[in-house]
């Protein structure tokens, strides 16, 4: 049950693909792989234990019954405080962990409060569910969006600057130059156009594997070009 | 093949009775001219950037026909796209730029969004502008092809925007001409020779390189280089009632009247002292504003839209030209001008949205 909902963060609910949201971050963060990394283990951190602190906070006013302790409106605002915390938290992290990257994430590091809103509001937080099926759907939600972001920020970076920035190691700066591209690369990527354009064709792709899967699914009816 | 999909799909269908095939072929026919002056001019590296685009446009095509199931290679539009492409490069650019703005306008701005008919945005333009965007530098190479046969090394404006701030201002002829711009021997000759058997009895002087921008013996862009053939070509598109003359005829009168009132302003001269001559010659314009932002596909339907259409990509074209960056800025100010032709429908154009409401049914 637990990996089921996982899956449908990954899939059905994905925040970006699906449900086209939070979209932001993979237009404005997803130009060096290394700031993509950040983001999305920041998104991923925060939401699991937001959701974790929020699933505790219901349970907390009525231990022992099932019955919502909090009224549901008061939810939002304290789901915002306790995503504020962790964000300003991760982002106290980064500062120390990666200055560079802290630097290039900019105003988006602090926006992953709002992501964790955004991902997560699709999504209301109550005193049924165990707290095992929440974290599983936090999960699946997390490695949907930086999966996500991930890829954008491969495929921009690749093309839009020859380059691969990861962590640097040792005598490794980090810094991985495609060979070919590095020259003269084809910069539009890079642009804020070009985020659009690669979440663009991500999004297609993942429609198109839904309407395949939905095709087989129903095999005999002529449903192979479905609506145009 | 559905009978109500053909009728549907696309807009050039209405009041036409030629197939878009047969219009993308004439276009392409009307394009010819210019294209040979440019080649002429250039020779082999203009001939093999035009090679390239056009190939890069047809494979292209060829490849998202697998994905489209349907072979549309034949309809000629890929090869009009791939044509145009390569007339907005410079002959010296390196060949990856045409092949991958090819490549680009037809997966990226027409299949992607269904094919010829239902692009909003001009493919060529789209490919154009995503060339300029990624590869500024490469695609503003005007050395190698041209010193070999060129006097100037740069095209004219170029080398006018390198000149100002000048500190004599002025048309921007004689800011060239201050700059110590080198124009051709023959325009020296034929400048020299209307200057005194005509202009002496009349006081008045015509300024060199008057010849070489009107017949458009300058670098540049391969096929935006001779105006005189742009328009013979227009000339017989616009017989064949192929493209519409409004489109074309309102932005180049936009824009002249803007650079005429307020160009010399913007490159630090005074009122009225824009040369709007020198700007219609110089850089792409008459070459996008006869055939790409004249398109049916990516232009309002109805004639007052197709007026407002005009005004907007000249304004926009002044603008871009005078403040952007991007090359000359016709192709950022077709692709602009491209985003706004659904609202200019919607309000101009009864039928246009009764059809699309239909077709959402």
């Amino acid at each position: 049950m637990n990996a089921s909902a996982t899956r449908g963060g990954v899939t059905t609910y994905n925040g970006e693909l699906a449900l086209l949201m939070s979209l932001t971050p993979a237009i404005a963060v997803a130009v060096r792989v290394i700031d993509a990394l950040w983001m999305a283990a920041g998104v991923v951190a925060v939401l699991l234990l937001s959701r974790a602190c929020m699933s505790l906070i219901v349970r907390a006013g009525n231990p022992g019954t099932q019955k919502d302790a909090s009224p549901p409106q008061g939810r939002f605002f304290s789901a915002l405080i306790v995503s504020s915390v962790l964000t300003a938290s991760f982002e106290i992290l980064l500062m120390s962990a990666d200055p560079e990257a802290s630097a290039s994430l900019g105003i988006y590091a602090p926006l992953i409060a709002v992501n964790f809103l955004v991902l997560s509001m699709t999504r209301a937080v109550d005193s049924g569910t165990s707290m095992g099926r929440e974290l599983a759907d936090a999960l699946g939600r997390g490695i949907g969006f930086a999966a996500c972001l991930i890829l954008i920020a491969i495929l921009r970076e690749v093309l839009g600057a020859g380059t691969m920035t990861l962590f640097p190691v040792g005598q490794f700066s980090g810094v991985i130059a495609v060979p070919g591209l590095i020259d003269d690369p084809a910069r539009a990527l890079g642009l804020a156009g070009g985020g659009l354009i690669c979440l663009g064709y991500l999004a297609a792709l993942v429609r198109l594997a839904r309407k395949r899967r939905l095709a087989s699914g129903t095999a005999g009816e002529s449903s192979k070009d479905g609506p145009r | 093949m559905e009978p109500a999909r053909l009728v549907l799909s696309s807009a050039p269908h209405l009041g036409m009775r030629s197939s878009s095939a047969r219009m993308a072929w004439l276009v392409a026919a009307g394009l010819a001219p210019a294209a040979a002056w440019g080649i002429f001019l250039f020779g082999v590296p203009a001939a093999i950037v035009l090679c390239v685009s056009v190939g890069a446009a047809l494979l292209a095509e060829l490849l998202s026909s697998f994905f489209l199931k349907k072979l549309t290679i034949t309809d000629g539009s890929a090869f009009l796209t791939g044509l145009l492409v390569g007339l907005f490069m410079s002959p010296s650019t390196p060949l990856y730029v045409p092949a991958a703005a090819s490549a680009f306008a037809i997966l990226v701005v027409k299949q992607s969004f269904g094919g010829l008919g239902r692009n909003w945005m001009n493919p060529a333009m789209g490919g154009v502008l995503f060339a300029l965007l990624s590869w500024p530098g490469s695609t503003s190479r005007w050395t190698g092809a041209f010193a070999a046969r060129n006097a100037a090394a740069l095209p004219p404006l170029v080398a006018l925007r390198q000149a100002l701030p000048s500190p004599t201002g002025g048309a921007p002829l004689s800011v060239l001409a201050a700059s110590g711009y080198r124009w051709s021997d023959l325009d020296a000759r034929v400048i020299a020779w209307i200057n005194t058997h005509v202009f002496a009895g009349l006081g008045t002087a015509l300024q060199p390189g008057t010849f070489d921008m009107l017949i458009g013996r300058t670098p540049g862009p391969i096929g935006a280089l001779s105006v005189p053939l742009l328009l013979v070509g227009a000339a017989f598109l616009l017989r064949r009632k192929i493209i519409r003359w409004r489109v074309p005829v309102f932005f180049l009168s936009a824009f002249f009247f803007l650079t005429l009132a307020l160009g010399g302003i913007a490159s630090g001269g005074s009122w009225l002292s824009g040369g709007p001559g020198f700007h219609l010659f110089a850089g792409s314009i008459v070459l996008g504003a006869l055939f790409a932002a004249s398109d049916p596909v990516t232009s309002p339907l109805s004639s007052r839209g197709q007026i407002i259409f005009g005004i907007s990509l000249g304004v926009l074209a002044f603008v871009m030209r005078f403040f952007g960056s991007l090359g000359d800025g016709v192709a950022v100010a077709i692709v602009l001008g491209n985003c706004v032709v659904p609202l200019i429908d919607s309000r101009f154009d009864g039928r246009a949205t009764a059809l699309s409401r239909g077709r959402r049914e």
